[in-house]
């Protein structure tokens, strides 16, 4: 009997430590190497000590383009997802069942979408030459000449923050909405009846009893949000050939399999790695907390 | 039940005419360029103008899409079905027994789903080659199954945990089995949690993408739909209705299990994310 559980969880834990543990712990070790062409086929070690951590916390490009590329893109894409979601799953808990049921459709058509032809069509939609945006700008006489939206860094992350909020609202706006149905109702017609207004409720009775949900929403979004790496680096100069538009995972990709260090790339991965643990042991305390109340 | 029509309804109208724009928008523009032959060319506007299969057509022979739907369905069957069959046994451990270091495991399932795929692409590609499994679907296999468990084991737990522990009793008083329980009890019961955690584990193999194009990078007979794109639209970049007649393939298989799976999975992920 003892043993049954362990028999049970065996396989996956094996699994799960063979092709995510262990890794975690090799590309710890190339970080503290310089692991280049050679050592990759050769398959030789060679210990640098943190160099590749120096030379990355030395690199100007990590303070002016991939730092702020990461966090300013998390910060203002979650806080756009999880606003628009909130606000489509009030808007849905207002409406009878026939137009809930139709929104909720096309929420999830937007949420099937999957990231790699979701990003496709958004470049399209902004394509220089010939796409819906240039053209319909055209058209209206407000631009003479096709603009290039993914050259400049404000407008290519512009296009990807569309992107992640089209197909990252969806879970929001359903969780939410679970949530929301669970609000007493009795407790918003009193407070409605004492004078309260839209604002008010939301605030005073709404978000409080929607605070967990609330939370693992948040946090998801940020971690998702933090290691975004399909929808820029299928973009039009998002493959590294654009340094300007680089984040933490897409830089540590180009420089591994672009430029064959995989040392360095494994340093700049083991960043991304740790700042997404922080947030995950945030995550893992506020869930925990919860359940003991 | 009647509504005024006052102008509060008139705005409500107008916010969800809106909202059911932006998000349909994308798969509306996708699936009426792909039967657009002025797609290609430029000029086409909102509504097609000229339909047409050509860019199917295209797709199918000079992209060679038929080969690359074939990978994405085998990686996608033994994913699910491996997976499936390896959360259950784990979830099974996780939500009726109570032992030593329970919470520790459940916490480690849940850390390692943050764990982000750019810090395992390095050391997976390394592992992948040394057990000379490069270019091969198997490999990809492998690698998926570790994506799609953590998950699965996290929403395949509330399903057990909601069938009756009673009946298990009853299963044992009849004089069955912890064997015959499993299979006669609890597996019908929990079958529809079952469904759910396939769709999403066949829809992480189906769209991931960093790994099928590490892993598969030399042998484009092996490539999946994601990568298959990707080639696809480096070759014709400027040919939009062939690239948006292949997405809309891609899209279509997600597309039909989200809409069968979508209560099941919201509800999956508030009770699984919510109850902890």
């Amino acid at each position: 009997m003892r043993t049954r559980p362990w028999l049970l969880l065996a396989p996956a834990l094996i699994l799960l430590g063979a092709l995510l543990v262990w890794p975690l712990v090799r590309v710890f070790l190339f970080s503290l190497q310089d692991y280049g062409l050679r050592e990759i086929v050769t398959g030789e070690s060679n210990y640098i000590g943190f160099g590749n951590y120096a030379e990355i916390f030395a690199n100007p490009m990590l303070w002016t383009v991939v730092l702020p590329n990461t966090i300013g893109f998390a910060v203002v894409a979650v806080s756009a997802t999880v606003i628009f979601g909130t606000l489509v799953a009030m808007l849905m808990a207002s409406l009878g069942t026939v137009w809930r049921t139709i929104v909720g459709s096309a929420i999830m058509v937007a949420w099937a979408m999957p990231a790699v032809t979701g990003t496709y069509v958004w470049i399209w939609i902004f394509d220089a030459d010939q796409g819906l945006v240039n053209e319909t700008l055209k058209s209206l006489g407000l631009m003479d000449e096709s603009f290039n939206w993914f050259t400049n860094p404000f407008t290519f992350y512009a296009i990807v923050v569309l992107n992640i909020v089209h197909h990252g609202f969806p879970f929001v706006a359903i969780t939410v909405l679970a949530g929301l149905l669970g609000v007493s109702k009795e407790m918003l017609e009193a407070a409605e009846m004492d004078g309260a207004g839209p604002i008010r409720r939301f605030f005073a009775i709404i978000f409080p009893t929607l605070k967990p949900v609330f939370s693992v929403v948040i946090i998801l979004s940020t971690i998702w949000d933090f290691k975004v790496f399909a929808q820029i680096y299928l973009m039009p100069g998002g493959a590294g050939s654009n340094r300007d538009v680089l984040n933490l995972g897409v830089w540590s990709y180009v420089e591994s399999f672009g430029q064959n260090r995989y040392g360095f790339g494994a340093a700049i991965a083991v960043l991304l790695t740790v700042l997404l643990l922080i947030i995950t042991a945030i995550y893992v305390r506020t869930l925990f907390k919860e359940e003991k109340e | 039940m009647r509504r005024n029509f006052g102008p509060r309804t008139v705005v409500k109208g107008v916010v969800i005419a809106a909202l059911l724009i932006f998000t349909l928008f994308p798969a509306y523009w996708m699936i009426s360029s792909s039967f657009d032959a002025r797609a290609s060319s430029g000029g086409q506007s909102l509504l097609p103008q000229e339909f047409t299969w050509d860019n199917y057509i295209f797709v199918f022979n000079e992209g060679r899409f038929g080969v690359f739907l074939r990978n994405s369905f085998v990686v996608a069957f033994f994913t699910v079905l491996i997976s499936g069959i390896l959360a259950l046994l784990a979830s099974v451990a996780v939500a009726r027994f109570r032992f030593k270091f329970r919470t520790s495991v459940l916490i480690l399932v849940l850390t390692v789903q943050m764990v982000p795929l750019e810090a395992l692409v390095i050391p997976l590609f390394v592992q992948v080659r040394d057990l000379h499994m490069l270019n091969s679907l198997l490999g990809l296999v492998v690698v998926y199954l570790a994506f799609s468990l953590p998950f699965a084991i996290w929403m395949l737990r509330g399903f057990v945990a909601a069938v009756p522990v009673e009946l298990e009793e009853a299963a044992y008083l009849d004089g069955a089995s912890w064997g015959r329980m499993f299979r006669s009890v609890m597996l019908p019961l929990v079958a529809p949690g079952l469904v759910a955690t396939s769709i999403f584990s066949f829809i992480v193999a189906w769209n991931e993408f960093i790994f099928a194009m590490t892993l598969l990078g030399g042998a484009s007979d092996t490539y999946t739909v994601a990568i298959g794109l990707k080639q696809f639209f480096g070759l014709h970049s400027n040919d939009w209705g062939p690239v948006m007649a292949a997405s809309t393939i891609i899209t279509i298989p997600v597309m039909i299990f989200f809409v069968i799976v979508q209560r099941r999975l919201s509800g999956g992920l508030v009770s699984g994310a919510v109850k902890g």
